[in-house]
């Protein structure tokens, strides 16, 4: 029993991570259909940004008080993330607006790889695993029949209010509305005055961000990271923007936790182990895609598929 | 280079011309370097000596030399499509100058060396880059003619005549091809730490070659050899088939290069099937090394290897027709979901399939991958009493460790390629086309969709199992590492780069993807970051490739393709037109057909 309670916790750990990535990968799906690939990537690079504060901004005296070198990590880890962001969509995603769909998926894959490459080769000593600051980690929370980090719960907490507050701010803002109308029709939103670039990159903006919290917060959770962190997760994420059903936020944060669950669980009950629980996840998203392509809460229309 | 046109007023378009042919020549006679490079003096002198080797053909020196006083004549004799010609020599120059010029910085510590240091003076790699500056914009200048139209009516010449006389032109030209394949893949020599000139000498040659290959496109001889070959089919399967048997008697027939050779084949094999899939058919498939791997694994099963677990020892030819037909069922299998999946999402669930067979692979399932330790000792092929791991006498040439593999794999990828060529002509070459094009109105038109792609997915997998089958025999070791995400990526961006749904653009991109790595050997950690990058830049400025396929409107030769290149391949199709309705022999219906 208390096995299955400590990876039920692991698991909506894990899924706290991969929704913060599904957010955004639901949200650039919702309003350019693209599966924009990269996406896991600049989680990966939003670790990198805040290790890279830890390391090299942080004078050392802040370095061992959390509420100073978190916010500061997160930051960075964020600014990174939107760097990134907005310049993969400037330079390649934005001239291919309009050609066949095949392409800006094949260029999605490209600064995947692309990225990975180029943390492996320029972040110092980022060729191997690096380990990740313990700024949160050190205290180990005791609940009852399960243990859990703080740095997990931070996780589970900051991504359940940041979907909140982005689902708000999507249904109630004024730039929110001018999303979901891009999204709609991005003729017509221009039509009614919606500039559709800004809405755009705003999208991939507001992802990235996501993507930076979730980066910077999951490397203080596992301790370590490497440039292969992205790939796997986006896979994960995207999965779960499937099953929630793709272009629904509120989808994406429910798909990441019932993928969360099926990885830990799969690991441990499931025959294989945690050597096949990849595959699960795997097994999951083509029957997902094949069987009901648009998910839990997806809106029929508006799968292609 | 569109933009380049009408930079400068048509009366200083000659002047700037032979200005640039003028700055190759003096660039080619002056000093590179200010300075013996540390690994001792750069290939084909760097320092203030002129020719060490005056017939080495792959010196930058000498090829600029040539592309100096080509231009030189372009500009001055009565030269068809003026402009491109010399464009080409153009930017044929600027590429081997430039190449140089940033191996020698990169090399000598800064810009002193190339221009001055030490009293010493190098400005030669300057003047051969503004040469080709200036070159390119003199071209520019000049109105763009079409490319000229030979006649397939060689030298006029009818009947029996004509055709021997086509055939002599034929031979000629792919003698001159082999000679340039040989010339390109022992350009440099081996990279690595043996010898790390190879990388910019071969990029420099790289340089020459494709300037070489511009011009002569621009003279309409590409075009017109293309048209002869379709026009005496036949004849020209022949002499390429013998042309490229023939690569081992030329300097490219060492040991190493030949095993660089046949690996090059197993991947350009593979990349034929991919291009089915992708290509033919406009089904992206990103798990696609998974159908290699199944291959190769199986007939690593097969092989009598004392590690597999089967452990049968099967003759080749068996084990190889098993492996493509396993592949070829996992593809049927991986294809079944495109029933009801379309596009990018359907790119997902072959994603999907390639990660699980990479995870079940590296688990060892069922002991039949061997898992993180492989399936060693797997033994060479053995046909005919030969091994082939073995060099064998031939001709009275005694021929290099490794031939034997070189001419299985020659052989298969003929016959991949007779595969491809005659589904792309066939009623189901041309269903996977229109589904390619408009999956609706292929099905409205009564095209049974599903079947059409499913049979896509069998296909290109048999094709990529029976390749796994001879990797893993060339290779002596079949593990889960070789079969990984990054690798269905290569092959996907060889099949890209070279161009979507032609042969040759599969082969040249396998060629160009793998010879590179053994190239850059020093430069290998950014292999992939390269890769990564031109995925993207191919799809920015050329979706359709480097051999772009005569159907326009292929999945990523969208509108938005550069004018420039659109008009290149709608001039291309026309004359591929017209070439079809000279053929003789040619049915009205198929006509139709490719005129579309």
């Amino acid at each position: 029993m208390g096995t299955l309670l400590q990876q039920i916790a692991n698991g909506i750990v894990l899924g706290a991570t991969i929704g913060l990535i599904a957010l955004g990968y639901t949200m650039v799906y919702g309003i350019i259909q693209l599966i924009n690939f990269a996406h896991g990537e600049v989680f990966m690079v939003g670790a990198f940004g805040g290790l890279a504060i830890y390391r090299w901004v942080l004078p050392e005296s802040w370095q061992e008080q959390w509420y100073i070198a978190l916010p500061l990590m997160l930051l960075g880890g964020v600014l990174v993330a939107v760097v990134i962001a907005v310049l993969m969509e400037r330079f390649a995603y934005r001239p291919l607006r309009n050609a066949p769909r095949l392409a800006p998926l094949i260029t999605a894959l490209g600064v995947s790889v692309a990225l990975q490459e180029a943390i492996r080769l320029w972040f110092p000593d980022a060729d191997a695993a690096q380990p990740f600051p313990r700024v949160f980690i050190d205290k180990q929370i005791d609940l009852g029949p399960i243990e859990i980090s703080a740095s997990g719960l931070l996780l589970i907490v900051v991504s359940i209010v940041l979907s909140i507050l982005l689902q708000a701010y999507v249904s109630q803002s004024r730039m929110g509305r001018a999303m979901r109308a891009t999204s709609q029709d991005r003729d017509t939103a221009r039509l009614m005055g919606v500039n559709p670039d800004r809405v755009i990159v705003l999208t991939f903006v507001l992802g990235a961000a996501l993507a930076g919290v979730a980066g910077v917060l999951y490397g203080s959770y596992i301790t370590n990271v490497d440039n292969s962190i992205g790939f796997q997760n986006g896979i994960f994420a995207f999965t779960a923007a499937v099953l929630g059903g793709i272009g629904s936020l509120r989808g994406a944060v429910i798909g990441a936790f019932i993928i969360g669950l099926i990885k830990t669980l799969g690991g441990q009950y499931l025959p294989g182990g945690t050597q096949y629980d990849y595959v699960w996840i795997f097994v999951v998203l083509i029957l997902v895609l094949v069987f009901r392509p648009q998910g839990l809460f997806g809106d029929v229309e508006r799968v292609r598929a | 280079m569109t933009k380049l046109t009408g930079f400068l007023p048509p009366a200083l378009a000659r002047p700037f011309a032979a200005l640039g042919g003028v700055l190759f020549l003096i660039g080619a006679m002056l000093p590179w370097a200010t300075f013996l490079l540390n690994d001792g003096p750069y290939p084909d002198k760097a320092t203030l000596q002129f020719f060490d080797a005056p017939l080495e053909l792959t010196g930058y020196r000498w090829n600029l030399l040539l592309f100096g006083v080509f231009a030189l004549i372009a500009t001055f004799a009565p030269t068809p499509a003026k402009a491109r010609v010399l464009r080409a020599f153009g930017w044929g120059g600027l590429v081997i100058s430039a190449i140089t010029a940033i191996f020698i910085v990169g090399k000598g510590g800064g810009l002193g060396a190339i221009t001055s240091a030490d009293g010493n003076v190098a400005f030669g790699s300057i003047v051969g880059i503004i040469g080709g500056i200036v070159l390119i914009l003199g071209a520019g200048a000049m109105p763009l003619d079409d490319v000229p139209h030979w006649s397939t009516k060689v030298f006029g010449l009818d009947g029996w005549a004509g055709r021997l006389a086509a055939w002599a032109v034929l031979l000629v030209a792919f003698a001159a091809m082999l000679y340039l394949v040989s010339l390109t893949l022992t350009a440099g020599g081996i990279g690595g730490a043996a010898f790390p000139y190879a990388g910019p000498i071969f990029l420099a040659f790289l340089g020459f070659a494709g300037g070489l290959l511009g011009a002569l496109h621009g003279l309409g001889i590409t075009g017109w050899i293309a048209r002869l070959s379709e026009l005496h089919r036949a004849f020209s399967i022949v002499v390429l088939l013998l042309c490229a048997l023939a690569l081992p008697f030329t300097d490219a027939g060492s040991q190493y290069w030949m095993q660089v050779a046949a690996t090059i084949g197993v991947y350009a094999a593979t990349a034929i099937g991919l291009n089915i899939v992708v290509g033919l058919a406009g089904l992206l498939d990103l798990g696609y090394v998974a159908f290699l791997g199944i291959g190769a694994f199986v007939a690593a099963n097969l092989s009598g290897a004392v590690a597999s677990t089967v452990g049968w020892n099967l003759p080749f030819p068996l084990a190889a027709l098993i492996s493509a037909a396993v592949a070829g069922i996992f593809g049927a299998i991986v294809g079944s979901p495109t029933l009801r999946v379309r596009g990018d999402y359907l790119a997902i669930v072959t994603l999907a399939f390639g990660e699980i067979f990479y995870r079940t692979a590296q688990n060892d399932i069922g002991n039949l991958t061997g898992g993180a330790s492989a399936i060693p000792g797997i033994p060479p092929i053995s046909m005919f009493g030969t091994a082939f791991n073995e060099s064998v006498t031939l001709l009275g040439t005694e021929l290099p460790i490794g031939v034997l593999y070189y001419f299985l794999i020659v052989l298969v990828v003929a016959a991949v390629m007779a595969v491809f060529a005659n589904l792309k002509n066939s009623r189901i070459g041309r269903a996977w086309i229109a589904i390619r094009e408009d999956e609706d109105a292929a099905r409205a038109m009564g095209i049974a969709t599903g079947r059409a792609k499913i049979l896509a997915f069998l296909v290109g997998a048999t094709l990529a199992g029976l390749a796994g089958a001879i990797f893993v025999h060339k290779l002596g070791t079949a593990s889960y590492d070789s079969f990984k995400f990054l690798e269905s990526v290569t092959l996907l961006a060889a099949v890209i780069l070279g161009g979507m749904g032609t042969i040759p653009g599969a082969v040249l991109g396998a060629s160009l993807l793998f010879v590179l790595p053994e190239k850059l050997r020093e430069f290998e950690d950014y292999r992939l970051l390269v890769f990564g990058l031109a995925l993207i830049f191919i799809m920015r400025f050329r979706p359709q490739g480097l051999v772009p396929d005569r159907v326009r409107r292929a999945e990523f030769a969208g509108e938005t393709a550069e004018g420039k290149s659109i008009e290149e391949i709608q001039e291309q199709a026309v004359l591929e037109q017209e070439a079809e309705l000279e053929r003789e022999h040619e049915a009205p219906a198929t006509a139709k057909e490719t005129g579309r």
